[in-house]
């Protein structure tokens, strides 16, 4: 199986060419690059909550309406939470 | 996107240790419903609206200006995507929490380019429940 970072690798390198379905300009790959390298510099992933923090607990609505509960969720076993963006 | 295909692969080993993944992003449901059906995905999605969990785990930032436009013209309105006009994300984050709450493994980048293996968070839910 493939790895997620070299999938991801592949990805990157297939957008900052320019390739379609984004066909991303040099410009907006470098305003890209910028808008990383600052967030980096800010030192703000420092500042997460990190192992041994205690996690807060959260209840959320998940795709169908349908209402989770972190401490429920725990009650039945370990669990990994991702963050991400969104769909696009 | 991708991470959420890569974790999907190892979701039936998590289940087997008695652990779940949930996916939490600022979007709302329209969006999060569209995922989990493209993706084919077995565990929940999340709307975590105005980003009140993100924010409790310090992981929000705002775009800048030069960076909402660019963006804007690629079509990402994220002001329609999470309901809100400003325009505020998490920093990719992957957590396992034990059951007791406390958080046993953390991977948090700046850079969303690079994101650890889900094999990797197997191997420390492994340790955790064995």
């Amino acid at each position: 199986m493939t790895s997620l970072q070299s999938r991801l690798d592949e990805f990157k390198k297939s957008f900052e060419a320019g390739a379609p379905p984004y066909n991303a300009t040099r410009e907006a790959v470098e305003t890209m690059h910028r808008a990383t390298a600052e967030l980096k510099a800010s030192g703000l992933e420092k500042a997460a909550l990190k192992v041994g923090d205690r996690a807060p607990g959260f209840s959320l609505l998940n795709q169908d309406q349908v209402k989770v509960d972190s401490a429920e969720l725990l009650r039945r076993g370990p669990l990994i939470v991702t963050f991400f963006r969104g769909h696009w | 996107m991708m991470e959420l295909e890569a974790l999907q692969e190892i979701n039936s080993e998590v289940r087997a240790l008695g652990a779940q993944i949930v996916a939490l992003t600022p979007e709302i449901e329209r969006y999060t419903r569209a995922v989990q059906k493209k993706l084919n995905l077995t565990f929940d999605i999340l709307t975590d609206l105005h980003l009140k969990t993100a924010e409790q785990f310090r992981l929000v930032f705002v775009l800048p200006d030069y960076l909402r436009n660019l963006y804007k013209s690629f079509g990402t309105t994220l002001d329609r995507f999470q309901d809100e006009t400003e325009y505020r994300l998490p920093m990719p984050a992957r957590y396992l929490i034990d059951k007791e709450g406390i958080i046993r493994a953390a991977e948090v980048n700046a850079d969303y380019t690079i994101r650890p293996e889900p094999s990797e968070t197997l191997a420390f839910l492994r340790k955790l429940t064995t």
